[in-house]
């Protein structure tokens, strides 16, 4: 756990405080994304935190420990360091790189070497192959990985990372984020992580803190809460517009009712798809095969042209979700099909039910009244406390 | 990920014949500046042997008496160069220090007047106000050649990647270590060429430390000048050449060998 109590910093000529009293927690085992505008301090607040910047006044803790003016070489020994620019040394190889943290605290050459090649191994590079390389002969995503496996050496509770993934390109970014998230779930590290990419921080965050200037937190709370419950205009404008479309990207298929299109058995044959068709709305039927494995979209017309055999009528399926992917991604597939559903199908290709444009309409609608009444009840348990507050108040009056 | 491991492995394993050739022709590229100076000093000495030449000549051209010349100008070469090394070094080490560093133009300066000096007018002035011999002239070599070593020392500290001084810092390296550690190993090849630079430019101008009765081939060509002897002037000169030409050699498979590996 990280904590810092009215942390602030101030540069010598300069009339406003870079950063102003800032209380924060980080949470043991929990990414904590920093995002705000360009300048809002959160560069500056991370780097306070392992004293690369000295804080003007306030106390940071770390596990509980001040660690405020302990020796900052020490300090920074137990806390992992990622840097945007990576800031690999050029003249030292891979796996000397990996090394430079043991190699402070003076491990010995076999324990260095052995943990050398678990981190390699770790951030998905083969050991006997990267080891003797040198940092100029790897791809941009291939660096990020070793800074990432450098910041790991000493296994540090504590990881500070100032926009990681900002200096590879999207599709590098999407694989590294993905990547490290689900080292993050073994290692349960405690993670400040900054970004001025919202998207980025909802993606990473178990929370976020928005910060506007002076790194004064405009909200902090759970990626959720804050798509669907900004604090004020700053933090609605600072999301964007989208945030609907967002909040999409955090909900998965499997927790909303899907919609059920008609569906016939191929082996049942024509007479039976024409006739669960005619029982419902909808002017499509789903034909599955006998492990109940959808085939083919077919409507009334393709139904009816009988010299096709009924499994090559109409179109192909080619928009079919798993239950744990997200709405966005069910979303996309559908805009891409031209059927207006996207198939659910569990691991092993079976029929679940369809996401259609209803069903994406109701969990918009679930998710805003649920953010809603979270508010209520924020607000009335914050009344209650007023009460309670002004019931003691009255009490000590009375004495 | 899979895909992404092996692309550079065969990328690599197709590169390796280009690279064998390539350093081959590094070496016999390396090669071809010794043989040339080689041949260039023989028939120099082929000529002095079998040409013609006056009394006054042959007394000049003597081959030991050249040879002299020629060692101790190498002498007043290195020696200064190796003063400067230890003073600029670490002065340019000192100077790119964070407390220090907003004097780092006045101390550039400072060389920019110690190069811009005239290196004859330095001489006189020392052996007029100081003595004659070696030390003054190793004096002037090395107030010569120090803006080259010092300024090479702290362009080759300042264009060390911040971010790599960073994330050593934020490792929890100490000032020392990081210095020690990154810093000095990265700049290592600047460094090497100032060195190389001042080595060179020091050849050249020790040919005047003739006038403050130091030696080397300065002894030669002036000599030459004096008596009116073209043919000795051209072969103090060439000589003076042939050495820079080599210092320069030298020094250029110096700083192939401790230029950091990854750079």
């Amino acid at each position: 756990m990280i904590s810092l109590e009215r942390l602030t910093k101030r540069y010598p000529g300069q009339a406003e405080p870079a950063v102003l009293e800032l209380d924060l927690v980080v949470p043991e085992g929990e990414i904590v994304v920093l995002v705000g505008p360009s300048g809002c301090g959160k560069t500056t607040t991370m780097k306070m935190i392992n004293r690369i910047i000295e804080p003007t006044s306030g106390t940071i803790r770390l596990q509980g420990e001040d660690v405020t003016t302990s020796p900052p070489d020490e300090l920074r020994r137990r806390i992992g360091y990622v840097i945007q620019q990576i800031g690999l040394f050029p003249h030292l190889t891979i796996a000397e790189n990996v090394a430079t943290v043991p190699r402070l605290l003076k491990w010995s050459t076999d324990r260095t070497r052995a943990r050398v090649d678990e981190l390699l191994d770790l951030v998905g590079m083969d050991p006997s192959v990267y080891r003797s390389r040198y940092p100029r002969e790897l791809s941009g995503g291939q660096r990020q990985r070793v800074g990432v496996a450098r910041a790991l050496a000493a296994d540090p509770p504590v990881m500070l990372m100032d926009e990681p993934f900002g200096a590879v390109d999207p599709i590098a970014r999407e694989k590294l984020q993905n990547e490290f998230l689900r080292l993050q779930e073994d290692l349960g590290k405690t993670i400040v992580f900054v970004t001025h990419d919202i998207d980025e921080a909802i993606k990473m965050g178990d929370r976020i803190a928005v910060l506007r200037e002076q790194s004064v937190i405009a909200q902090f709370d759970t990626p959720e809460r804050i798509l669907s419950d900004p604090a004020d205009d700053f933090v609605a404008e600072f999301i964007g517009a989208g945030a609907s479309l967002k909040r999409l990207g955090l909900a998965r298929v499997r927790d909303f009712a899907l919609a059920h299109w008609p569906v016939s058995s191929v082996s049942d044959g024509r007479e039976a798809a024409l006739a669960a068709l005619q029982r419902s709305t909808a002017d499509s039927v789903l034909l599955l095969d006998d492990q109940r494995r959808p085939v083919r979209w077919a409507n009334r017309q393709d139904l009816s042209r009988s010299s096709t055999p009924l499994e090559r009528v109409g179109m192909s399926v080619t928009a079919v979700v798993e239950p744990h992917a997200t709405l966005a991604g069910a979303l996309d597939a559908m805009v891409s099909s031209r059927v207006g559903g996207v198939v659910v199908v569990d691991g092993r290709g079976g029929y679940i039910g369809t996401v259609d444009m209803g069903v994406i309409m109701a969990a918009a609608e679930t998710m805003r009244a649920a953010a809603h009444e979270r508010a209520l009840a924020v607000e009335q348990s914050d009344l209650r406390a007023a009460d309670v507050a002004v019931d003691l108040e009255q009490e000590q009056e009375r004495r | 990920m899979t895909a992404g491991l092996v692309a550079p492995e065969q990328a690599a394993l197709l590169g390796e014949p280009g690279d064998g050739a390539d350093s081959s022709r590094r070496w016999r590229r390396g090669l071809a500046v010794p043989l040339v100076l080689t041949a260039l000093v023989v028939g120099l000495l082929v000529y002095v042997q079998t040409a013609e030449l006056d009394d006054i000549e042959a007394r000049l051209l003597d081959p030991n008496l050249l040879l002299d010349a020629t060692l101790r100008h190498l002498q007043l070469v290195v020696v200064s160069t190796v003063i400067v090394v230890l003073l600029a070094v670490p002065l340019g080490i000192l100077a790119t220090r964070p407390s220090v560093r907003r004097f780092v133009p006045l101390i550039i300066g400072l060389g920019n007047v110690a190069q811009g000096v005239p290196s004859l007018g330095v001489l006189v002035l020392l052996a007029i106000y100081v003595d004659i011999g070696f030390t003054p002239a190793i004096a002037a070599l090395v107030l010569y050649a120090f803006l080259p070593i010092l300024r090479n020392t702290i362009v080759g500290l300042q264009q060390v990647d911040p971010f790599v001084i960073e994330s050593g810092r934020g490792m929890g390296m100490s000032r020392g270590t990081v210095l020690r550690r990154l810093e000095l190993p990265l700049a290592v090849p600047v460094v090497l060429a100032g060195i190389r630079t001042a080595a060179v430019i020091n050849v050249g101008t020790a040919t005047i430390a003739t006038l403050v009765n130091a030696g080397g081939l300065g002894d030669v060509i002036y000599q030459g000048l004096v008596l009116n002897r073209l043919v000795v002037t051209v072969v103090g000169a060439l000589l003076a050449a042939v050495l820079a030409l080599f210092i320069d050699y030298l020094a250029g498979l110096l700083e192939q060998a401790l230029r950091p590996k990854g750079l």
